[in-house]
């Protein structure tokens, strides 16, 4: 099974972070403090609970170089947190914000790092030697609602947001002083390089390929975008899925997607050699959906259907078990991080929902897998 | 009339399946504020296609979807001036005492007879699946229950008229 681990940290988590190397983990436990984990022989032990912001903290991410937690909030605050000998300090970023923000990510080179709101603004904080703090820099047009999402692209500069207005765009983050001059690309900081209007819905869990050639996006409507080739024509297709709408997505190769939502279960997309992406299967799927009643055995449903349809609810009805997907998440997942890396191929992964739970998988069990992922 | 009633409740369970993927979503128009986006109706972005489910000329549900928040309005079948009278004040002792049922709303919507707000709180405390379920229990019963009281309405009506006109005899 490509199940590893189920563990029962909270009674619901909104997002999670690991610790470079991968032994603390950092989540947010559907409240207002960031409770931080440790894996100390086979049990969590909470080690440190960060108690600063006043709302839900909608986004937590932590640097895998320079060890650092950012955090935001709906509280509209962001901080940042340093490790100073056992205790972790805040830093507030006055990200000058007027309504909540929404998700947060470091980049790729860590000096700096982007917040989508609900301001319908991004912005951009660095670090600024001389003050000793971070300063952000918003990027304030363009946006017609919330951005719901945020990734950077491996070059450092590019910035990937998704929005409830169901576009995709793609801004430069170039800052003076922050980010090396290059040559080929001439853009000025906050300039739209691209706007995916692929979707009719909202648009969450925006990622780029690790070659950052590829991009994907889910939207609302049970579908999945992938834009090949960023740039002035970009390629882009969008695979129909059959059942509930993704959250976030996760590149675990150039050629592989693991997406996670609704459907409590992670569904994967490869794209074959023509560069045509497809549906694959659901990682760990329930074998027998129906025998999945209630109420026990076939017996009890012939005599439902004796008894004529007016008689007990509908979980007696062979074609009318509502219930989770999942093996293991019982409610939504909604965040996916990596684990583990080999070059750019990602193989064992971690999902959080909202059930509470902490899951994790490894692809190395899945054999069918692993030979499109080494492709 | 029963065969119609499988369709349209299994129609009912899995437009709830699709509407119900809620997400904790701040309001965009007030700082710090967190409110249902389908009774607010600030933002038309935020909202869903409302479905509109029918039975028949009597019997529909209206279903309104958010990003963080759903809303569920039922019109129940009433045949007659009786099981208006009984229809109304059910579902008014129903809906005062609200608070008990979490997701019940305390007034209907106008022009139907009984709504239901469900949050993304309420998808994060308790099982989706659950919550459809008691959904569609409920427009069950609530026929049920309706039929019963107007039966025994009727029963008690015969019993106080036949036990006074003996007195005539």
């Amino acid at each position: 099974m490509a199940v590893t681990a189920v563990h029962q940290l909270a009674q619901c988590i909104t997002c999670h972070a690991w610790s470079a190397d991968r032994s603390m983990v950092a989540l947010c436990p559907n409240n207002s403090e960031v409770h931080i984990y440790r894996l100390v022989e086979d049990k969590w032990e909470k080690m440190h609970v960060l108690q600063k912001h006043d709302q839900l903290i909608s986004g937590i991410d932590w640097s895998a170089r320079s060890n650092k937690i950012v955090t935001a909030s709906h509280d509209r605050n962001s901080y940042v947190w340093n490790l100073e000998r056992s205790e972790w300090v805040p830093t507030l970023v006055i990200l000058r914000l007027n309504r909540a923000a929404l998700c947060v990510q470091w980049s790729p080179k860590e000096n700096k790092f982007a917040v989508g709101s609900g301001a319908k603004t991004v912005c951009i904080c660095y670090y600024e030697q001389e003050n000793n703090w971070w300063v952000s820099k918003l990027i304030r047009k363009r946006h017609d609602s919330s951005v719901t999402c945020v990734s950077w692209h491996p070059d450092n500069i590019l910035v990937a947001s998704t929005s409830t207005d169901g576009k995709c765009r793609i801004f430069s983050t170039f800052i003076k002083g922050v980010d090396a001059k290059d040559p080929k690309n001439e853009s000025r900081f906050g300039e739209l390089i691209v706007q995916l209007d692929l979707s009719p819905s909202w648009t969450f869990g925006v990622k780029w390929s690790p070659s950052g050639n590829t991009l994907a996006y889910v939207g609302h409507n049970s579908v999945i975008y992938f834009v090949d080739d960023v740039g002035p024509s970009p390629l882009a297709q969008n695979v129909v899925f059959r059942d509930l709408p993704l959250r976030d997505v996760l590149f675990v190769s150039e050629k592989m997607v693991i997406g996670v939502g609704y459907d409590c279960i992670p569904m994967v997309f490869a794209a074959d050699e023509r560069g045509i992406w497809s549906f694959i299967r659901y990682l760990g799927e329930r074998k027998a959906v129906s025998s999945g009643s209630r109420y026990g055995s076939q017996f009890s449903e012939a005599f439902g259907k004796f008894y004529g349809q007016a008689k007990q609810g509908g979980s007696n009805d062979a074609s009318e078990t509502s219930r989770t997907r999942g093996v293991v998440h019982e409610n939504c997942i909604n965040s996916i991080i990596p684990l583990s890396r080999q070059g750019t191929q990602i193989r064992r992964f971690s999902t959080t929902g909202l059930d509470g739970k902490l899951v994790m998988w490894d692809l190395e069990t899945e054999q069918d897998l692993l030979e499109l992922l080494v492709h | 009339m029963a065969s119609t009633l499988r369709p349209y409740l299994t129609c009912i369970r899995n437009t709830l399946d699709a509407a119900m993927c809620l997400q904790n979503f701040p309001c965009q128009e007030v700082e710090r504020h967190n409110k249902p986006e389908v009774e607010l109706k600030s933002s038309p972005e935020l909202l869903l296609n409302p479905v509109l489910i029918c039975r028949n000329e009597s019997e529909k549900c209206l279903i309104e979807t958010s990003i963080n928040s759903l809303r569920i309005s039922l019109k129940v079948k009433q045949a007659d001036e009786l099981e208006n009278i009984l229809t109304k004040k059910f579902l008014r002792f129903l809906s005062m005492r609200a608070e008990a049922f979490q997701v019940l709303r305390r007034k209907p919507v106008q022009g139907y007879d009984i709504s239901f707000l469900i949050t993304n709180y309420h998808c994060e405390e308790m099982q989706k699946h659950k919550l459809i379920d008691f959904i569609v229990q409920f427009m069950e019963d609530i026929d049920k229950e309706i039929s019963e009281l107007k039966m025994s309405v009727n029963t008690r009506g015969r019993l106080v008229a036949t036990e006074f006109l003996k007195q005539f005899i």
